[in-house]
């Protein structure tokens, strides 16, 4: 067995989880509202605000590989089981409205909304394959 | 697998939170465990026969139902 428990796993998570959850709030609030100062924005600028922006959302992926090392072997499992549906839920969307595209049957689907359907497709699948306490 | 966890943990009068926080767990494992929808690994199974003070074989039956019925 992993020598951090269950609960200490998950105190871990959430002790970074909230911190980047606001870093990224304040992040995308900040840049939404510098960049509408500006006028025109310089293109170098957006990128940067726009790579900052995920660079909260990444960090919060590696801390729930981090959970998912350091929990216990059941938790662990629900947590890999919902992380592949949410991967195959995703991905089956991504090649969904890919096709869509390329057959002109859709105009234009913002990429972004992959992101935030992934973590949905996760959640869901865990508290179906675990409950609440699995999350 | 079959087991008596959950014989031998109310002859102890403990709840499936309290099971589980001696052994590290979530409460979840427990339940998992006892209901037979996931079976331990083999460190998890000592710690679980190390805590009631009795052997694996025990608390835990490896038969299946199609050879217990074969019996």
């Amino acid at each position: 067995m992993t020598q951090h428990t269950f609960k200490s796993a998950k105190r871990r998570y959430f002790r970074a989880f909230w911190p980047l959850m606001a870093l990224y709030v304040i992040i995308v609030l900040a840049g939404s509202f510098g960049l509408n100062q500006l006028d025109p924005e310089p293109k170098w600028l957006q990128a940067t605000l726009a790579i900052a922006c995920a660079v909260p959302v990444i960090a919060t992926l590696l801390v729930m590989l981090r959970y998912v090392s350091e929990t216990d072997e059941y938790t662990r499992l629900v947590q890999l089981k919902g992380f592949a549906w949410g991967g195959v839920i995703t991905v089956s969307g991504i090649f969904i409205v890919g096709f869509l595209q390329l057959f002109h049957v859709i105009e234009n689907f913002e990429v972004f909304w992959f992101g935030p359907a992934f973590f949905i497709a996760y959640g869901l699948s865990t508290f179906l394959l675990g409950g609440r306490d699995c999350l | 697998m079959k087991n008596i966890i959950r014989a031998l943990r109310a002859e102890r009068g403990w709840s499936q939170a309290a099971l589980a926080d001696q052994l590290g767990v979530s409460r979840q494992s427990i339940n998992a465990i006892e209901t037979g929808k996931y079976d331990p690994s083999l460190p998890l199974a000592f710690a679980i026969a190390r805590l009631f003070e009795k052997s694996i074989e025990e608390i835990f039956d490896d038969q299946t139902e199609a050879q217990l019925a074969a019996e």
